[in-house]
């Protein structure tokens, strides 16, 4: 009965989540296929035309569509979480599981550098490696890479931890399993409920992250579009032109909403097993 | 026979959890209808899902959050407690009707010092005066056993042992001389010889006190020598009710029966046989003044333990908690640095622990786990071979291949402690180490894994070091038996000499505990 | 008594020799970062078209030409004596600039902190009480979506409302607390509150559970069944619980108000520490950089140690890990 509740509410999480992101990779899937026009191709004439029926979202300061901007920015918002969680996971899992799992001094080595690297709040790590490497897409992915690690390696670790007590792990080693087979085989796919979760939570603050700092100026590079940079562009046009705010707001949110609600639901739907 | 006056009267009891989809349930409790006497002793016995606890809940008053009584009534000393406002249900709380719980290191609040705990119990029932609270609370440890009450008032519970907690909340429920004490599954996690205690305390602060007890186990041999009456649940029904001797002797349902009949695991019942030893073969493990020690001490937890396996051996290894008898296994399997020597003829050993939930890995099917040791192992196989072997690995454990496919969590505890039997059956070893194999699962299952064990010695020949606190097991299955004690081996021989005639102190202690618990003629 | 008072001692010198240690690792990052750029550090902070002569007299300034090993001790002992040399582009010294700066930031992230607390506190307590129920449900539902609005979006979605519709809030006006404490706080409330909102939202969320995790546990029924009132076993048990796990998360809020100020000032022009690092980059300005992230860092550093110091006297279990 009270799982019954439970998937219930999983179900709902899954369907607004599903919602929320499928507009998203609407747009990515309409940036690489039919997008109206050149989301870069500026025009003088047609400078802060409201939203229309030749341009959907209107257009901006100088003249470029705001519908394919968006189209195009969402492909990067996309490319880039999914590119630096993937960077973040690996190194999360590689330093986590074996922290864990051997504990002792490892352990201490590799958690002294996670903690370390935590103790730089925020983007400030991100920030410097852009402001040192000078900004591009591929420095803004390794060095969110690098920031989001620790957050993994925690789960990782937390996890060998707990589960190198249980006797099925025991009885591995009983069979002189490897030590690597054991991380990686016998471990890690039970680390699935708080990894999953984890992983979806770290697409959207990957997506926090990058549109800050396209906000500041030091993620993607213009001409390419991205929202963080379409909101600060258009800080002097708020109240003449709001379209400009709106429809990037929107899509950001959408995207970040929709990851939350997506993993709200895994761990739901997660913790509704384990309860029956 | 004079006519008992009832401390509690349960009338017609049915209860239930609705839901808006489901207004109407099947109830979890049916037509549930006894009294408690004053004075007595009230055995409650069943399986988990009998109700037992939801009974003892509703007296007590705190039934989980969606429970509703559907029907009857429940008096306390002729008051309707259904009827009463919530105010003074909870007054009655404590200082008429106290509770203890199973699990002792869950039960405590790990942020408040103990003192602090049993002081807010005098405090909330309206004792003003701090200095007399204190005295109340310091007696009262000293009551329930501890030799300095002073000490125990300001640690925190995890500075506790499992008994001490328990003890700990013996003194909390008792702090008012409550007229009822509920105790549910008290004895359930602790180990034998720390069961006595607790019972013997029970048994005392209840004379002293004049408490009437509700006594709810899952464990027959539990209530055997506590209890004055029993009453046996099953499906939320009491199916069986009478005096403790009569009930055990002359059983009149045959559920009760049943229960009885595992609870002894009779050898001669379940036809256990097992194979002959040659002591002159030489044995298949040696292990020569075992020492081990954990990172974090600075102590010796096995202080020069040494034994011998041999072949088709069934070896019983027995001592009370904290002897070392798991540092012990952990050694000679290979899980633990260790000092001494242990030479083992094969290079693999066999190994089945004691909790069936975690045996087995969560994320993997059956079939992975059985062809987990072929891979380790580095032995390869074609598929064909590959399915042969899983199949008839899981026919000898006596469960069909449809299991194959299943996760663990579709297979009951009894099954997955057969599936990690047969992940060591499958390198075909020549001892398998077993810790503990049936203290966690219901006594049925229980005496199905003893059988497969002792089938699997008598038609393979494979030796087995079986480790248990039932010496009743050690005492029908193992022609010789080691007693640990302080990290050492203190005594070993053949089983029918420990037994009749321990030498040393640990073993007499074993076995008092055994006999207080299960009474004299339970082994005959 | 006297062992409880040794297991805290003994518990907090190891929290500090970890302190040390992550300090080490944390200024070795920082000097690592800006020793290992591509190029001539020199040639890269004065550009393309300076002479010879200008790099080469920089490079001297800066202590470039020395070992490294000599140039990172002679670094971290600056940045522990508060020397850490001259901004190249403002000329004077970093640490002047950064104390000049800080009011800003750290009212911000006080300000913020405050509302956190005062009002993700109340509500969680309030929700947990009877989760599923419509109140409960209504505030999870918000909680998600302040969560999902990224801070700069949310600051402008403000000043719209207040400087726009409202009229109540000046863009940029910063008045330093020497004008008096009104008057600062005024000019700060509104970029806090745009740094707070998502994180109260994260705060009620882990609160919450937290309570609701607590009111299941075992010793809860032992507390009825002692016959304690749902209130006493609320305030007295409940809640001294949960604050255990909210110590971590108030200081992972906290760290998390430190990074998101350098956005949400830029947001509203004031002149803070985000806006001060930002010139440093768009300058190429190593020295003040560097200083910059390194007491950054070092805040945070202590901030995580005097939490796990605090959570080690909420609950004696830690002490013994």
């Amino acid at each position: 009965m009270q799982s019954k509740a439970s998937s219930f509410r999983a179900r709902t999480f899954f369907i607004t989540g599903a919602v929320f992101l499928g507009i998203v990779l609407l747009a990515f899937v309409m940036s690489l296929i039919c997008s109206p026009y050149d989301p870069n191709a500026t025009s003088a004439r047609e400078i802060l035309l409201p939203p229309s029926g030749a341009h959907l979202f209107g257009t901006d300061n100088f003249g470029r569509d705001v519908f394919s901007r968006i189209l195009d920015a969402s492909k990067y918002t996309i490319f880039i979480s999914i590119a630096g969680v993937a960077i973040a996971l690996f190194l999360g899992v590689l330093s986590g599981l074996p922290a864990g799992y051997f504990g002792g001094f490892p352990d201490r080595v590799i958690m002294l550098f996670n903690n370390s690297i935590m103790c730089f709040p925020g983007i400030l790590l991100a920030l410097v490696a852009v402001a040192v490497f000078g900004p591009s897409m591929f420095n803004v992915v390794w060095a969110l890479g690098l920031v989001f690690a620790p957050t993994f390696a925690r789960v990782c670790r937390a996890g060998a931890m707990e589960l190198k007590t249980r006797d099925f792990i025991m009885h591995a080693k009983v069979m002189r399993v490897k030590p690597v087979r054991i991380m990686y085989s016998h471990i890690l796919p039970n680390l699935m409920p708080q990894l999953l979760p984890a992983t979806v939570i770290g697409l959207a603050n990957m997506t926090l992250f990058e549109s800050g700092m396209s906000y500041l100026g030091l993620g993607v590079q213009p001409p390419d579009a991205s929202f963080g940079k379409m909101l600060a562009d258009c800080k002097a046009y708020v109240l003449t032109a709001p379209w400009l705010v709106i429809f990037p707001s929107l899509m950001l949110i959408f995207y970040i909403l929709g990851l939350y609600f997506l993993s709200e639901g895994i761990r739901v739907s997660y913790s509704g097993r384990s309860d029956s | 026979m004079p006519r008992h006056t009832h401390i509690v009267k349960v009338h017609h009891l049915s209860l239930a959890f609705p839901t808006r989809h489901d207004p109407n349930p099947e109830p979890v409790l049916k037509d549930i209808d006894f009294g408690i006497r004053d004075g007595e002793i009230l055995g409650l016995i069943g399986n988990s899902g009998s109700g037992k606890t939801m009974t003892a809940m509703a007296i007590a008053g705190l039934l989980p959050e969606g429970a509703v009584i559907t029907e009857g009534s429940i008096k306390f000393a002729g008051e309707d407690l259904t009827a009463m406002k919530p105010r003074r249900r909870r007054q009655m709380l404590g200082s008429n009707i106290g509770v203890i719980f199973q699990e002792p290191s869950t039960a405590l609040d790990p942020l408040m010092k103990i003192g602090t705990n049993l002081d807010e119990i005098l405090l909330t029932h309206g004792m003003k005066d701090k200095a007399e609270r204190r005295k109340r609370v310091l007696e009262m440890l000293g009551t329930c056993g501890f030799a300095d009450p002073e000490e125990i008032y300001s640690r925190y519970p995890h500075q506790l042992s499992g008994g001490q907690r328990q003890r700990v909340l013996i003194a909390g429920a008792a702090l008012l001389e409550p007229r009822l004490l509920i105790c549910d599954e008290p004895t359930s996690s602790l180990d034998t010889v720390t069961t006595i205690q607790i019972l013997n305390l029970l048994k005392e602060i209840c004379h002293k006190m004049h408490m009437t007890v509700l006594f709810i186990s899952h464990d027959l041999s539990a209530v055997r020598n506590f209890c004055d009456r029993v009453m046996v649940m099953r499906g939320g029904e009491i199916v069986d009710r009478d005096t403790t001797q009569e009930m055990l002797l002359h059983p009149r349902s045959g559920y009760t029966a049943e229960l009885l009949t595992n609870a002894r695991l009779d050898t001669r019942m379940l036809g256990l046989e097992r194979a002959t030893v040659d002591y002159s073969a030489s044995p298949v493990l040696v292990a020569r003044d075992i020492t081990a020690r954990y990172d974090n001490s600075s102590s010796n937890v096995l202080k020069g333990a040494s034994l011998e396996i041999y072949p088709r051996e069934m070896l019983g290894l027995i001592g009370s908690s904290g002897c070392g008898k798991t540092t012990l296994v952990k050694t000679l399997l290979g899980l633990m640095p260790h000092g001494g020597s242990i030479t083992c003829s094969d290079k693999q050993t066999g190994a089945v622990f004691q909790d069936p939930v975690s045996c087995l890995n969560p994320a993997h099917t059956i079939e992975w786990h059985l062809l987990e040791p072929l891979r380790a192992a580095g032995i390869k196989l074609t598929k064909e071979e590959r399915r042969k072997r899983v199949a008839s690995a899981l026919q000898d454990v006596g469960m069909s291949p449809e299991y194959l496919s299943r996760k663990p969590r579709q297979l009951s505890g009894g099954q997955r402690q057969r599936i990690a039997i047969a992940m060591s059956l499958i390198l075909e070893p020549s001892l398998i180490v077993a810790d503990e194999p049936f203290s966690s699962l219901d006594s049925s299952s229980a005496s199905e894994i003893l059988k497969l064990l002792t089938d699997i010695n008598r038609e393979r020949g494979t030796s087995f070091l079986l480790i248990t606190h039932n010496i009743h097991i050690v005492r029908q299955i193992c022609p010789r038996v080691i007693v640990m004690d302080k990290g050492s081996v203190c005594e070993e021989g053949l089983t029918s000499e420990v037994l009749s005639d321990p030498k040393s102190d640990a073993a007499r202690k074993l076995l008092h505990a055994e006999s207080v618990l299960h009474g004299e003629n339970y082994s005959e | 008594m006297s062992l409880n008072t040794r297991q805290n001692l003994k518990y907090a010198g190891l929290k500090f020799i970890e302190l040390i240690a992550t300090l080490f690792v944390v200024s070795f990052l920082t000097f690592a970062a800006f020793s290992i750029i591509p190029g001539d550090t020199a040639q890269i902070m004065l550009g393309p078209n300076a002479s010879p002569e200008q790099v080469a007299r920089l490079r001297t300034e800066l202590g470039l030409d020395q070992p490294l090993p000599v140039r990172y001790i002679t670094w971290v002992a600056g940045a522990f004596t508060g020397n850490l040399g001259d901004s190249s582009s403002f000329k004077v010294p970093v640490i002047s600039l950064i104390a000049q700066r800080l009011p800003v930031t750290l009212g911000m992230s006080i300000l913020a902190l405050i509302m956190v607390i005062a009002v993700s506190y109340p509500l969680s307590v309030f929700s947990a009480r009877r989760p599923g129920r419509i109140g409960d449900t209504i505030c999870s539902i918000l909680g998600h979506v302040l969560f999902a609005i990224p801070p700069f979006v949310l600051s402008l979605l403000l000043i719209v409302l207040a400087s726009g519709v409202l009229h109540i809030f000046t863009m940029g006006k910063y008045a330093p607390p020497e004008k008096g404490f009104g008057n600062y706080i005024a000019s700060l409330a509104l970029p806090a509150f745009a740094i707070a909102l998502p994180k109260i939202a994260m705060t009620f969320k882990f609160m919450r559970s937290a309570i609701i995790e607590q009111n299941a546990s075992e010793y809860v029924k032992t507390e009825r069944s002692h016959g304690l009132s749902e209130a006493r076993i609320f305030l007295r048990h409940v809640l001294p619980n949960s604050n255990v796990s909210s110590i971590t998360i108030i200081t992972l809020v906290l760290s998390d108000i430190l990074g998101g100020s350098l956005i949400v000032e830029q947001v509203f022009n004031l002149p803070g520490l985000g806006r001060l690092l930002l010139t440093a980059i768009d300058r190429r300005d190593f020295p003040l950089m560097s200083g910059m992230i390194f007491y950054l860092a070092l805040i945070t550093v202590i901030l995580y140690f005097v939490s796990d110091i605090l959570a080690s006297i909420a609950d004696p279990r830690i002490r013994l890990k």
